[in-house]
């Protein structure tokens, strides 16, 4: 007998989840609904900015992303799930319709964090998470002028190289006293600080915006910084971190964790036997991870447990990251703050080179629990697939004299 | 004939004469000295002190055969015009060379106490001179200072069941050559062996078994025991009116600007170099020696290396003379390993060692003293010097099971098996197992598996064996 999921979010999660489905299954098991908030299927939202700074082509692909034709999944685009009814297993979405589950997957996604300080909302200020975010940047964008980007982390520096090559002389404004905090340590930020700067791209670290000031019409004029000087600026876009999407969820009484983000075991599950939640969205164990790759694994767990497989857990997945904005390239894996008891950490700066390469390894300074890279991360897939193993090999970036790569 | 007079009897003046008479030198040489000892080595005067070594294990050898040297003979001044010293007994000595070695005194802070009568109080010691190491009084004992004096002592002290308090200026103990990590694990480790240590604080007054400090707080101190560093003796040269800055000034040759007259030691100062050690007094003793017989050396900063003697560390720190811009270029290799309280960080320019700090890697540091100590470049494994394991290459295979392409869970596997089906490339390799296809980070590790397996002696079948070794060639293996 065919029995019905209904998946709420068609990103890159959800695609993933009916893709691992749909390969996994041998009849027509299930038939899916899928409810999309965006106009358009998934698409990788890790291109955004290529999108801003691509040519045509690019953002072409970007804009009518494929997906295959299935008749056993049906994409309702436009069409934002609007209550869970967990008792009655069914979901209202949009326009009215209701739809009856078997199965109810959250894939809902994380929204931008807005900081809400006075005049946030004033035309001329841009969050950046959809293709119409980066539409409407691309649209506001006036070359020489200045922009002010909030936040330093992986976001904000991407969002600050689109605008850069957009043409825009633009101010990354970072809170704490380093960029991509969560990601690198005192040395990397520095390197990474450095280099952005080289690219005519103005970092004020330690401060925060306190208020976005209007002018005529009340549209962005610029912004006051919480020290009280001012910066003139049309353009404003916050990347000051995301927000798991557990509105609806928590409204259908779900529980929601501590720090935000739908409330899930190791395989996903909610306290509701019928509703998993995977995605930014998701909190494993209370742990939201806001990257593709473990909502690609949690994505798979609850895949296999659809097709009656349900061994599979997600056992946590480290946030690595490799940047590669304005040509800085700047990777993070595994234990990269050294967190792990025992572990002992072996660093090497060239700050003539603007290269900093750091190894975390347990204990025995053998097994490889993490690291850092920044001004040149080629060694990063290698160290990263090394992770939790012996360090057999030292990646040429580590070693020196082979570290100019030539 | 040169007769040479010779002020000071310490290991510099001794290395000095020695050298001389090794070279050939058979004109007049003499030894004056203030101390009733002969020649000993400062070096192990904490163990002397700490009743672990006798006083005369600190001996040095024996001076060469000729050489007229007189102890208990202090000079009081010298007469440039007739060149000719004058000792406080009246007696007086012609030179044609002078060659000063005083060496330097122990620091006496000034803190209200610890001077008496025109000395020192009975109960404070400096820790400099063989006579200053009696056996110590009972009671607890307050070490002053933190330097590599000062540990060392405190250490001995406290290891011959001493109670010992060690009060220190700075946030860490050594801070003149330890960077703060070593320095806060050496705290931890006096601590650990039972020894009070009053960081960041200073003293402010002594009275009898008691030092304030300026925190109200007071130290228990039947022995103040005076570790605050030492300054070069330069009265004698001020007095004949030689150039004197921080030391007594010499250029390359360890002439003042008095041609007739040198210094060498711890008095002695050339260019920018600051501090004292026996191996810079060695090197300028070796140097001047060369010099007075002909030979056309000239004196040359040596790269000091510090290392704290206790049987229980293994700390050092090194320091090579460079110019100032030089450090801006420096790469820095650090290694941190607080719960196993280990760490390591170098200076490296053009791949040698300028400046570094080892704490707890006895065996690394053995091989970083050497290669620093020899200017040679450090091995392309830096962390496998520091663990004092094999090196390692940029080559070499992933273990099978290890994860490439963590976008589609792709292992090394995987594409080992494809590439064995006939994917010789990564957009072949990427159809048959998406491995590279998500994120793409992890494309540059699937060229260099293709790449390294392509180098792979040919287990695939026999018609492909051409493609393979096309595909290997100038990768080695
Ligand atoms: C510019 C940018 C660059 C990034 N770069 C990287 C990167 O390099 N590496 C990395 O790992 N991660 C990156 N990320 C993060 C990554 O994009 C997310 O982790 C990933 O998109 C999460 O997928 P998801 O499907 O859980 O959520 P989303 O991709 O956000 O998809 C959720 C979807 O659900 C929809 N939705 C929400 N509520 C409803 C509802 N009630 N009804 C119907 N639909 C709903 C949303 O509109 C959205 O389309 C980046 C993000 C951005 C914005
Ligand atoms: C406890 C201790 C431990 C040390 N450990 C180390 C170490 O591990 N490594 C290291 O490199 N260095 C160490 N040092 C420093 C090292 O001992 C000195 O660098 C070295 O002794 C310098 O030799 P010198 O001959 O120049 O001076 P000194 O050893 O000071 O000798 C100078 C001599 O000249 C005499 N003198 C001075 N003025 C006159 C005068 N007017 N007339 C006659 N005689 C005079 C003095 O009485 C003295 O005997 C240590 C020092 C001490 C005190």
């Amino acid at each position: 007998m065919t029995r019905t999921l209904v998946l709420i979010g068609h990103g890159m999660v959800g695609k993933r989840l009916i893709e691992a489905l749909r390969a996994g299954e041998h009849g027509n098991d299930w038939r899916v609904v899928a409810l999309a908030e965006e106009a358009r299927p998934a698409y990788d939202r890790t291109l955004l900015s290529s999108y801003l700074t691509g040519g045509d082509a690019e953002r072409s692909a970007l804009l009518t992303p494929s997906v295959p034709d299935d008749p056993a999944v049906r994409l309702m685009l436009g069409t934002p799930a609007v209550r869970v009814k967990p008792g009655r297993r069914v979901v209202h979405a949009a326009g009215g319709e209701r739809v009856g589950y078997d199965a109810l997957v959250f894939a809902t996604g994380a929204r931008p964090f807005v900081p809400p300080v006075p005049g946030h909302d004033r035309p001329g200020c841009f969050a950046y998470r959809t293709l119409d975010d980066a539409e409407r940047v691309r649209r506001a964008a006036r070359p020489g002028r200045p922009a002010v980007v909030v936040g330093g982390g992986v976001l904000g520096l991407e969002a600050a190289a689109a605008l850069r090559a957009l043409g825009m002389r633009v101010h990354l404004v970072e809170r704490s006293d380093r960029l991509m905090a969560a990601q690198l340590d005192a040395a990397a930020a520095r390197v990474l600080a450095a280099f952005v700067a080289g690219l005519g791209v103005r970092v004020h670290h330690a401060t925060t915006v306190a208020s976005v000031d209007g002018g005529p019409g009340g549209a962005v004029r610029g912004v006051t910084f919480a020290g009280g000087a001012t910066l003139p600026a049309g353009l404003i876009v916050f990347a000051a971190g995301v927000r798991p999407r557990d509105e609806l969820a928590t409204a259908a009484g779900l529980t929601v964790a501590p720090r935000g983000g739908i409330a899930v075991d190791d395989r996903c599950r909610t306290a509701d036997p019928h509703i998993w939640a995977i995605g930014d969205c998701a909190a494993v164990h209370g742990r939201c991870y806001g990257l593709v790759n473990p909502g690609y694994r949690m994505a798979e767990v609850v895949a296999a447990q659809l097709l009656g497989r349900g061994g599979k857990t997600f056992t946590g997945s480290d946030a690595s990251v490799r940047l590669k904005v304005m040509g800085a390239d700047v990777a993070s894996f595994g234990d990269a703050h050294a967190r792990t008891p025992g572990a002992v950490e072996f660093a090497q700066l060239d700050r003539a080179a603007g290269r900093y390469a750091k190894l975390v390894l347990a204990a025995d300074g053998r097994t490889l629990l993490g690291g850092i890279l920044a001004g040149d991360a080629r060694a990063y897939p290698t160290l990263r697939a090394m992770l939790g193993r012996e360090l057999t090999i030292m990646p040429p970036g580590l070693l020196a004299g082979a570290a100019s790569g030539r | 004939m040169t007769r040479v007079v010779v002020v000071g009897a310490g290991p510099a003046a001794h290395r000095f004469v020695e050298c001389l008479h090794r070279r050939g030198h058979r004109d007049p040489v003499v030894m004056l000295g203030a101390e009733r000892r002969p020649p000993y080595n400062r070096m192990l005067l904490a163990s002397v002190l700490a009743g672990a070594l006798p006083a005369e294990a600190v001996t040095l050898p024996d001076l060469p055969a000729g050489v007229e040297a007189y102890r208990s003979a202090t000079v009081t001044s010298i007469d440039r015009a007739t060149r000719t010293v004058h000792l406080d007994d009246g007696r007086r000595f012609r030179y044609d060379a002078l060659v000063l070695a005083t060496g330097a005194r122990a620091v006496v802070p000034r803190v209200p106490g610890i001077r008496w009568r025109g000395g020192l109080s009975p109960q404070v010691r400096p820790l400099r001179t063989l006579d200053s190491c009696v056996a110590l009084g009972p009671g607890p004992v307050c070490v002053l200072g933190g330097g590599v004096l000062g540990v060392e002592a405190a250490l001995a002290l406290r290891r011959a069941g001493h109670r010992v308090t060690l009060v220190h200026r700075h946030p860490y103990p050594v801070n003149r050559h330890l960077d703060a990590a070593a320095g806060t694990l050496l705290a931890r480790h006096l601590a650990d062996r039972g020894v009070d240590v009053r960081l960041e604080r200073e003293a402010v007054r002594y009275d009898e078994g008691l030092l304030v400090l300026r925190d109200g707080e007071t130290v228990a101190a039947n022995t103040l025991l005076l570790c605050a560093g030492a300054r070069p003796r330069v009265e004698l040269a001020r007095a004949a009116g030689l150039a004197v800055a921080g030391g007594i000034v010499v250029d390359d040759r360890l002439r003042t600007d008095d041609p007739h007259v040198y210094a060498i030691g711890d008095c002695a100062r050339y260019g920018r170099e600051s501090g004292g050690g026996v191996a810079r007094a060695w090197a300028q003793a070796e140097t001047l020696a060369a010099l007075l017989t002909g030979g056309r050396r000239r004196y040359e900063p040596v790269p000091a290396v510090v290392r704290l003697r206790d049987p229980e560390l293994s700390v050092v720190a090194l320091d090579r003379p460079r110019p100032r811009a030089a450090d801006g270029r420096a790469e820095t290799v650090t290694f941190t390993d607080p719960a196993g309280r280990r760490h390591a960080a170098l200076e490296v320019l053009a791949g040698r060692i300028v400046r570094g700090v080892l704490y707890g890697l006895p065996q690394a540091t053995a091989a970083a003293t050497q290669l620093f100590d020899r200017d040679l470049p450090l091995p392309a494994d830096r962390l496998a010097l520091l663990l004092g394991t094999p090196p390692r290459t940029g080559t070499g295979d992933l273990p099978d099971d290890a994860v490439v392409c963590f976008c589609n869970t792709v292992t090394r596997a995987g594409i080992v098996a494809a590439w064995r089906r006939g994917c010789r490339d990564r957009a072949a390799l990427g159809e048959a197992t998406r491995a590279g296809t998500g994120c793409g980070t992890c494309v540059a590790e699937v060229d260099r598996i293709c790449e390294r397996l392509g180098a792979e002696p040919a287990r695939g079948p026999a018609t492909e064996t051409g493609r393979l070794l096309a595909v290997g060639s100038g990768v080695t293996p």
